[in-house]
């Protein structure tokens, strides 16, 4: 009966949407091009020569209201030079480079081994507490780092932990919101798909590893980029756990090289953003899966 | 669902960590601020916390932190819903606009402080808007006025996890409501009022929370832009804190961290309330 009837009224919604478009679509074309500017400015500045930089930077901080910064579009030529700079002249980066790898990658592997057993153990078993345990694993995810800065602290220290690379990795690897991520996903998977592994005489452990882990490759990639992003960005903790300045991360050190170099800053900040860049392009439907989840539903 | 006796099996390495690395520095943290800090660490109460609110510094960082945080949160909010809305019907690219606000979230932002600085200097290219605009040039990187590139690159970083988290709520709210809705003879504000409004509401305030919430970590956006000791206007608590820890006065920091955690934690609870999470945790 509804069928048949709805049917104009249905055709003056779509129609109304439809004329919206053209102005959602301007609009939207402006914003993307406003969050994009700053990260393709900063590829495109990475191929200017270095005297070209160093003249453009030596332009900034004047008080002259007469003068403006130029707005450089192209170089006179394209170079190299300042890639090779950072990469091979002057080894710095390339060892701090290193370093951030070196920290995501521990912190990822760690976290494979540890969160989704956790998860799983949250999502598809019933046991006392485990209600109260989800309660405070939200309420860690959302406490700022500093609130438990200090006593962290002393907590590494009392491990014999503190300026080690393993105060940086270990806290990270046990991180409340991939934690709560996967929990997420894990509960919205069907029952039959982990009863169907149980009829066939599977206990928990082959249900997990046959049947959860396949099932939850997108969260996990999402997961994983999300985590990746996180480490390679991160500042307070090394800032805070590490003493020794050739443990830090880029991250950390990246301001203090990029002042020092003003010429070679745009190559270092473009060779610092490729992954990320090159992480987001390769999972970006998982991505927006993963923040989708977040959503707590 | 299991229940058997090899959840611990699941369980313990993850247990054990959050133990270590979370929940034993937090405990730890509060006995911290209720001694002195001496060799008998005697038991002092709340001495610590009234010494502490009463310096000038702490409540220095505090209104700053909370004002910083109120200036990123309602715009990152009320941004979010508008483009939320704009990508909610399929508009043509969708995807592309969503992932081009989702991008800058994974960005460093030491690495892009170098575009932001030129972006903002006293000849560059905001001035020249600015301008455009028929407005004084603003001297953007100094003094008080410092907050604005700051509370600008926090947005550009953060506005697109909002947006996804908006965007994936409205498209779930079930298009048979507004189509009822428009049979019984609704305009546009009766469905955005009694259908939108309601059916979003608690990721509505999910987000402003986080919002709110992930704006208090804003420190590291301000230590790029103005280091350890910045001016006065953009002086965050997280640096109250990490200058009491670099004078290693332990227990200034966490009484610090305790009255900071306080705000934290009730707005937490207040989300907790809401529907949307209750319903994930009954499941």
């Amino acid at each position: 009966m509804l069928a048949t009837q709805p049917a104009k009224p249905r055709r003056s919604l779509r129609s109304r949407i439809r004329k919206a478009r053209p102005l959602a679509f301007t609009l939207l074309c402006v914003i993307a091009v406003a969050m994009l500017l700053p990260i393709v400015a900063t590829f495109l500045y990475s191929f200017f020569p270095k005297s070209e930089i160093a003249a453009y930077m030596k332009q900034r901080g004047s008080y002259d209201a007469a003068r403006w910064m130029d707005v450089l579009l192209s170089p006179v030529q394209v170079s190299l030079r300042q890639y090779y700079a950072i990469l091979i002249e002057e080894p710095l980066y390339l060892k701090l480079f290193v370093n951030s790898a070196f920290y995501a990658a521990a912190i990822l592997v760690g976290q494979l081994l540890v969160l989704p057993l956790t998860a799983y153990a949250l999502s598809r078993f019933r046991f006392f507490g485990r209600d109260a345990l989800f309660f405070v694993v939200l309420a860690l995810m959302l406490l700022p780092f500093q609130v438990t800065m200090a006593p962290s602290v002393m907590t590494l220290r009392a491990l014999n932990l503190m300026n080690t690379q393993w105060a940086v990795i270990l806290p990270m690897v046990f991180s409340p919101f991939y934690l709560f991520l996967l929990r997420q996903f894990m509960l919205g998977i069907p029952g039959e798909i982990i009863e169907a592994g149980q009829m066939d005489g599977a206990g928990s452990l082959r249900c997990f590893l046959h049947v959860m882990m396949p099932v939850c490759r997108p969260i996990l990639c999402a997961a994983a980029a999300l985590s990746f992003a996180d480490s390679w960005n991160m500042v307070e903790q090394p800032l805070v756990y590490l003493t020794d300045s050739s443990m830090q991360p880029l991250s950390v050190m990246f301001n203090q090289i990029s002042t020092d170099a003003a010429e070679v800053a745009f190559a270092g900040a473009a060779l610092y953003l490729a992954p990320m860049l090159l992480i987001y392009l390769y999972f970006q439907d998982d991505i927006l899966l993963g923040v989708q989840l977040s959503e707590l539903k | 669902m299991f229940r058997k006796k090899t959840v611990i099996f699941y369980l313990l390495p993850g247990l054990l960590g959050l133990l270590a690395f979370y929940l034993v520095p937090f405990a730890w943290g509060i006995w911290f601020s209720l001694t002195d800090g001496s060799i008998n660490n005697r038991f002092v109460g709340f001495d610590n916390y009234l010494r502490v609110w009463q310096n000038e510094v702490f409540q220095l960082g505090l209104k700053n932190t909370i004002e910083l945080s109120l200036l990123c949160a309602p715009p990152i909010f009320a941004l979010s819903f508008w483009l939320a809305g704009l990508l909610r019907k399929r508009v043509a690219g969708d995807t592309f606009f969503r992932n081009a606000l989702l991008m800058p979230y994974l960005m460093p932002s030491s690495a892009m402080l170098i575009i932001w600085l030129i972006l903002f200097d006293y000849g560059g290219v905001v001035n020249r808007l600015v301008v455009a605009l028929g407005f004084e040039r603003v001297f953007w990187l100094e003094g008080s006025a410092l907050r604005a590139p700051i509370v600008l690159l926090y947005i550009w970083k953060n506005l697109g996890f909002s947006v996804v988290i908006f965007t994936a709520a409205l498209q779930s709210v079930p298009e048979s409501l507004y189509e009822y809705a428009a049979l019984e003879g609704a305009g546009w504000l009766k469905r955005e009022w009694f259908i939108t409004l309601p059916q979003i509401l608690p990721t509505a305030f999910l987000v402003l929370v986080l919002a709110v919430v992930n704006a208090f970590k804003i420190f590291r956006e301000v230590y790029f832009i103005g280091g350890s000791y910045p001016d006065e206007s953009i002086y965050t608590l997280q640096h109250y804190m990490n200058n009491k820890f670099a004078r290693l006065d332990y227990q200034d920091v966490t009484t610090a961290a305790y009255s900071f955690a306080v705000i934290v934690i009730v707005l937490f609870l207040l989300m907790y309330r809401t529907k949307s999470v209750r319903q994930g945790n009954e499941a």
